[in-house]
């Protein structure tokens, strides 16, 4: 069928069946909230201690892994003083972290790379199981846990992580791991403060990000000039 | 119906071959020409605005009482507007007293009016008087009413025979003692109740004179728009220069050109009463309803005639005062909060979307005295009115959640002290007060750490 053919005959089909049961909601009736509602981010309850799904040994090794991937530098703080791993304990304990819009009824297959994970494992799990594993290795290789290690032994263990040539064990994918945690650390240090990373808008005042506006026709004519728009966050009281 | 419902048909098949743009165009169409709404249909939802079923042999009489009915907006107490029957009553009216109930008024006998005599309708609408004339409280504005013609009485009264009956027993009387006690209702009339009946002035044109009976009578604006002393009774030198109800302030609408509406054209006026709202204003709150129910079904020469008399009244002695200067920090902070949260819908310019968010700049709601409805809409956000002629309106989310008290206070101070408007700062303490009162969440805390 050619592409034009489609379409009108799409449309009558559309107009024929759907749009006069439509029509009502279309044509009267305002928006559909009612005033005093709001939508408001969700945010998941910290437990006691203030961490909502990591123990206070899996977020100061979260912290770790989260300033060797952006450490302090003349740019901007490191990923730990940002909140990284506040964002990521969050998250985990959210529906992001229960894997809620994954399809994970199996059967589980190891697919290409470009088919993306293949595991079983939520995403929370994967961090658990992750940081356990690369415990485990550093103890059988420094005695020591990730924590202690020094900065260059850090880094040298992400590396091998990433490029492959490290294995953690039969329990994690490793390289899996790794990206996840790149992945959740970037999101971390660059999502809205109101999400427990990003602390006073550092990245993006780091990169120039105006943050959460959304109206710039008055700066959209200001082609090659330099803005100065002070970076907002979604509750911003320093505004 | 039958009939209408074929047309329906047959204008889909057709129209299934042009397009779904032809589509809307004649839907549209086919909604103005039914004409005037029944009363009593809208409620906060997307059921609000619906096309009455067309009575060809209709009694002129009854039609010309619908829109009697219309124009006095009975439905806007009378129909509960959360899935209440037309006229059956049941709604709540919060007054600072205690809470009343509207009354059935269809035509059913045992729990309506269906059994009342004419004389005793009439009696009830214009002089307060219940079936077997124990006082009803003013909450029904029989004080406006009582300049309802005798003509439009008796039209009124042959179209309420029509409303179909509904049984609905509605106990109106829920008011605390020593207030639970009708007989008081006599003090009050001797003190507050006017019963003059309308008089024209022989001097003004037919047009203002019919003007001034609709805002004096049908359309009882007074009720909200004028201030009321401690006992309730209309402050009547100072008719309609703005008047206070829960969590709202209706603002002056008389001819004073910094407060009132003395500074829009009559066309303005005319294109708020008819659709909800104009390139200025968006009406929200209690006018919203005013609007669904009442004047959007109103015709343009009776919406000139009233926006010429309310022009021609002189109002409030309001001036514009300096406005305060950006120097301040309220005024700084205001911009800031106004650029990032504010402007994408109000524009930087402060004139709004026309039919979509109310302008600022001039506004004389922006500029009253009293900032309730600001901090009010604010807070709590806002749906505009939803007419024929702007069937989805527009809406504003809720900022309780986003911005702290101090920061809709300076917000507030800035858009009354921008684009040429001249007000009196908002202070940080009453937005805390509307909050509580509205029962609205604290603003979150930045970093999403407590709750």
């Amino acid at each position: 069928m050619q592409r034009r053919e489609f379409l009108s005959s799409a449309l009558a089909l559309a107009a024929a069946s759907t749009l006069p049961a439509a029509r009502a909601e279309v044509v009267s009736g305002g928006q559909p909230w009612e005033p005093g509602q709001a939508n408001l981010p969700a945010l998941p309850a910290p437990r006691q201690g203030g961490l909502a799904y990591f123990t206070q040994a899996e977020f100061d090794t979260a912290g770790a892994l989260a300033d060797r991937l952006i450490p302090a530098d003349e740019l901007s703080i490191g990923g730990k003083e940002a909140g990284c791993a506040t964002f990521i304990d969050r998250q985990l304990a959210g529906d992001y972290g229960r894997g809620a819009t994954l399809y994970r009824l199996g059967r589980f297959v190891k697919g290409t790379p470009e088919q993306g994970t293949q595991s079983p494992l939520t995403p929370a799990e994967r961090w658990r199981k992750g940081l356990v594993a690369i415990d485990a290795y550093c103890q059988k290789t420094f005695s020591k846990t990730f924590v202690q290690l020094d900065g260059a032994q850090q880094d040298e263990l992400l590396r091998g992580m990433e490029s492959g040539k490290l294995e953690l064990g039969s329990e994690v994918e490793t390289r899996e791991l790794f990206e996840q945690i790149l992945a959740n650390v970037r999101e971390g240090f660059f999502a809205d403060p109101i999400y427990g990373g990003n602390k006073d808008m550092a990245s993006w005042k780091m990169i120039g990000f105006p943050g959460a506006r959304y109206d710039f026709r008055d700066v959209i004519g200001k082609k090659g000039q330099k803005l100065t728009i002070i970076p907002t966050s979604l509750i911003d009281n320093t505004l | 119906m039958i009939a209408r419902h074929r047309k329906t048909l047959a204008a889909v098949a057709l129209l299934s071959l042009s397009g779904a743009i032809g589509l809307y165009g004649a839907y549209g169409v086919a909604d103005a020409a039914d004409g005037i709404v029944q009363p009593g249909q809208q409620s906060g939802n997307s059921q609000g605005v619906q096309a009455p079923a067309t009575q060809p042999q209709e009694d002129p009489a009854v039609a010309r009482g619908r829109y009697v009915a219309i124009a006095g907006d009975c439905a806007a107490c009378h129909t509960d507007p959360h899935q209440g029957k037309p006229f059956a009553g049941g709604y709540a009216l919060e007054t600072p007293f205690g809470k009343l109930l509207a009354s059935n008024i269809t035509s059913d006998k045992a729990t309506g009016i269906g059994d009342w005599s004419e004389e005793q309708f009439t009696r009830a609408v214009r002089e307060g008087k219940g079936r077997h004339g124990e006082n009803l409280y003013p909450a029904m504005p029989y004080n406006a009413y009582v300049k309802v013609s005798d003509q439009d009485m008796h039209d009124l009264w042959a179209y309420m025979q029509t409303v179909p009956a509904v049984n609905n027993q509605v106990v109106s009387n829920q008011l605390p003692f020593p207030f639970n006690i009708r007989l008081m209702m006599m003090g009050w009339n001797l003190l507050f109740f006017d019963k003059t009946p309308f008089k024209p002035v022989t001097e003004a044109s037919a047009d203002l004179n019919r003007g001034a009976y609709l805002v004096q009578g049908l359309g009882h604006c007074a009720a909200c728009h004028t201030e009321k002393n401690f006992l309730g009774g209309d402050k009547n030198d100072r008719f309609l220069q703005g008047g206070d109800l829960a969590g709202w302030h209706a603002p002056e609408i008389t001819g004073n050109r910094y407060a009132g509406v003395g500074g829009w054209t009559s066309e303005q006026i005319v294109q708020y009463l008819k659709t909800g709202s104009n390139d200025i204003a968006v009406a929200s709150g209690p006018m919203a309803e005013a609007v669904t129910n009442s004047t959007q079904h109103m015709s343009n020469q009776d919406l000139n005639a009233i926006a010429a008399y309310l022009q021609s009244l002189p109002g409030s002695k309001a001036t514009k005062p300096q406005p305060l200067t950006a120097v301040q920090q309220a005024m700084k902070q205001g911009a800031n909060v106004y650029s990032a949260n504010c402007s994408a819908c109000h524009n930087s310019d402060g004139k709004g979307i026309n039919q979509l968010a109310a302008g600022l700049g001039n506004n004389p709601a922006v500029q009253a005295a009293n900032p309730q409805s600001l901090t009010t809409t604010v807070l709590q956000g806002g749906r505009g009115a939803v007419t024929l002629g702007n069937p989805t309106s527009g809406a504003m989310p809720s900022f309780a959640w986003k911005l702290s008290d101090q920061q809709i206070a300076s917000v507030l101070t800035y858009i009354r002290n921008t684009w040429g408007n001249a007000a009196p700062a908002v202070d940080a303490h009453q937005v805390a007060q509307t909050r509580k009162d509205l029962k609205l969440p604290a603003q979150m805390s930045a970093d999403g750490s407590a709750r």
